[in-house]
């Protein structure tokens, strides 16, 4: 059996400098390549580089399993 | 393989991936498979939808994924003999690296274990009247219980039976081994919510009735309790149970579980989902329906919650006769110290030991006149103690990233340090329960404890640290799940930062408030001042 091949699902919320909160959704083997891909993630949102207050990974999930996902809760629309 | 159910869902083409495994072959048909093949061929021959099926046999593989696994099993109502702690104990010495683990629902969990060793446990449990089947999957799980049963001056009625005849039914019954998620039952008959009644799927509760004339004592019945992602507390039933009366309830609501619960998405299953929807007045119709009429609620003998904890030694409902309540740290020991509490147990009590959803232990039966050589005993002096720091003695945690897939942190040591480190910074009389979760499942039950604490990792210029976010006010005194602070703080903080925040609580409360109602009176926002003005850079 293989160790730790499997992907995962992750969540990660990134605090900007000017207060806004971004969620990230990114799928990785490593916590470790979790962040650097969330980071290149914004990096290609932007046009200007976010400048990052903070960077958390706050949820794993296993990525094989069909239908997986993250709901994010942002502003309420009306 | 036992013959295959004709299930009323099977022709469902929206069932979600794991309706189908199941169908396919029944989760408990794993553990034929397991002992004739997985064992003799090893790991290198389970097939990957057997993996899912593990559960059923109580086994979970665990981190990282290279062929070691966890198990955990049953101890129905929290009760064992001194003999089947010594079979664990064997076990753990033998195949799961000395370790064992009381977890939150009063289960014992090994890890370590490789496949060829399954078989050889499967046996030694059974020798021991212990299994580990149904401790896991969408199944009847660890039927919690009084850990004091029979012997509690505060309970109403020995449940020992009860809780018995409900092992006997629900294990391996295959009218049960494919519910639509895991069913967590509980039940106690004692008056302080010793069981944790609204955060488990079906759960008893004390209650009495005068019924043709006569008092009746019997149960209040609670649906739909349950943590995860989505915490929801169980909703009452307006119906009373006799004693006689709780394995054919107990069947019907799970038959009701089993039919009309959701199996279109694994998220969207758990039995509260379908309370939500009905309600529990339409739930009781259905039931009733089911089963034939019962009682409506008679006089609730609940008072208060006594948070699962019992420390020090207290009398029992029998004269001459006492009970010691002892501080396992954060669940975790050792074999020899298992076999220590065996000895113990024989030597002084009658040879039962109580494991509570506190991830502690107890000792039943102590006559009056080994109460003293009980209280000298080194174990009891230096490691099981009667009478904890408060800290290290409310601290609850899950198994955290040492072996858990999910798990961002790592928290049963973590947690352990910290209660210790709280200890030695806070002079503080009087219960505040830290539970530390290492993701947002809840394993560690952080929605009901005075402090919660989730688990993130935290991206700095040294690296990838560990941290975690602050939860405020959960209890099921007046039951209600704690609430998120606006703070996530980094472990080399986390102490010290926790230290301050307790500081002012202990200044600022009324005689005898705990955490949780101190949070309701001065609310939420008072209590992110205070985290604000302690995060403030100075």
């Amino acid at each position: 059996m293989a160790e730790e091949t499997e992907s995962y699902l992750y969540k990660l919320e990134a605090v900007l400098e000017e207060g806004r909160l971004l969620t990230v959704v990114v799928i990785a083997k490593t916590d470790e390549r979790a962040f650097t891909s969330a980071e290149n993630n914004l990096l290609r949102h932007t046009i200007v580089p976010p400048r990052i207050k903070e960077m958390s990974l706050v949820e794993k999930k296993p990525f094989g399993r069909q239908g997986v996902g993250y709901v994010v809760e942002t502003s309420t629309f009306t | 393989m036992a013959e295959r159910k004709q299930w009323k869902w099977a022709a469902d083409p929206s069932l979600n991936k794991m309706e189908f495994t199941k169908l396919e072959k029944d989760g408990l048909d794993v553990i034929e498979t397991i002992v004739n093949t997985y064992s003799k061929e090893g790991v290198s021959s389970i097939e990957s939808s057997d993996m899912d099926r593990f559960k059923w046999a109580g086994i979970y593989q665990q981190r990282p994924k290279n062929g070691h696994f966890m198990m955990r099993v049953r101890i129905p109502g929290g009760i064992l003999s001194s003999e089947q702690a010594r079979v664990l104990a064997n076990i753990a010495e033998d195949c799961g690296r000395d370790l064992v683990d009381v977890t939150t629902r009063q289960a014992v969990q090994f890890h370590w274990l490789t496949v060829e060793s399954l078989a050889d446990i499967f046996d030694r449990l059974a020798s021991a009247g212990l299994s580990s089947f149904e401790a896991c999957g969408d199944c009847p799980r660890q039927i919690m219980g009084n850990p004091l049963a029979g012997i509690d001056p505060h309970e109403v009625l020995d449940t020992r039976p009860i809780v018995a005849e409900l092992e006997k039914f629900f294990l391996l019954n295959r009218d049960f081994s494919n519910l639509p998620r895991k069913y967590k039952i509980s039940l106690s008959a004692n008056i302080h919510n010793a069981a944790h009644a609204q955060i488990n799927d079906l759960a008893f509760t004390p209650a009495k009735k005068v019924i043709a004339g006569e008092e009746v004592i019997g149960f209040h019945v609670w649906v739909g309790g349950g943590l995860s992602a989505k915490p929801y507390l169980a909703k009452q039933l307006d119906v009373f149970v006799r004693p006689e009366e709780v394995v054919k309830v107990a069947a019907g609501v799970t038959t009701l579980f089993r039919d009309f619960g959701y199996r279109q998405k694994r998220t969207h299953a758990r039995l509260k989902f379908l309370v939500a929807d009905w309600g529990p007045e339409k739930f009781k119709e259905q039931l009733m329906e089911l089963i034939g009429e019962l009682e409506p609620g008679g006089i609730d003998l609940t008072s208060g919650w006594n948070g699962g904890y019992f420390y020090g030694i207290h009398e029992q409902r029998q004269a001459g006769l006492y009970y010691a309540g002892l501080s396992v740290p954060v669940g975790r020991m050792n074999a020899g110290e298992l076999t220590e509490l065996a000895r113990l147990a024989d030597e002084y009590g009658d040879g039962t030991i109580g494991t509570c959803n506190t991830q502690n232990v107890l000792i039943r039966n102590i006559p009056e006149a080994k109460v003293a050589a009980f209280r000298n005993e080194p174990m009891i002096v230096n490691r099981f103690k009667l009478q904890p720091n408060t800290f290290v003695g409310y601290a609850v945690s899950c198994t955290g990233t040492e072996y858990c897939n999910l798990a961002i942190v790592e928290t049963k040591e973590r947690m352990r340090s910290l209660a210790q480190f709280l200890d030695d910074t806070v002079v503080l009389e009087t219960p505040l329960r830290i539970h530390m979760i290492g993701c947002p499942n809840s394993c560690g039950q952080r929605q009901i404890a005075d402090i919660g604490l989730q688990g993130s990792l935290v991206k700095t210029s040294n690296g990838m640290v560990e941290a975690f976010d602050i939860y405020v006010g959960g209890t099921l005194e007046e039951p209600q799940f704690n609430r998120k602070l606006n703070a996530r703080i980094t472990v080399d903080r986390l102490g010290p930062f926790l230290a301050q925040l307790i500081t002012l609580y202990k200044a600022d409360r009324q005689e005898g408030e705990p955490y949780w109602r101190y949070v309701e009176r001065v609310g939420l926002s008072h209590i992110q001042a205070q985290v604000d003005s302690i995060l403030q850079p100075a």
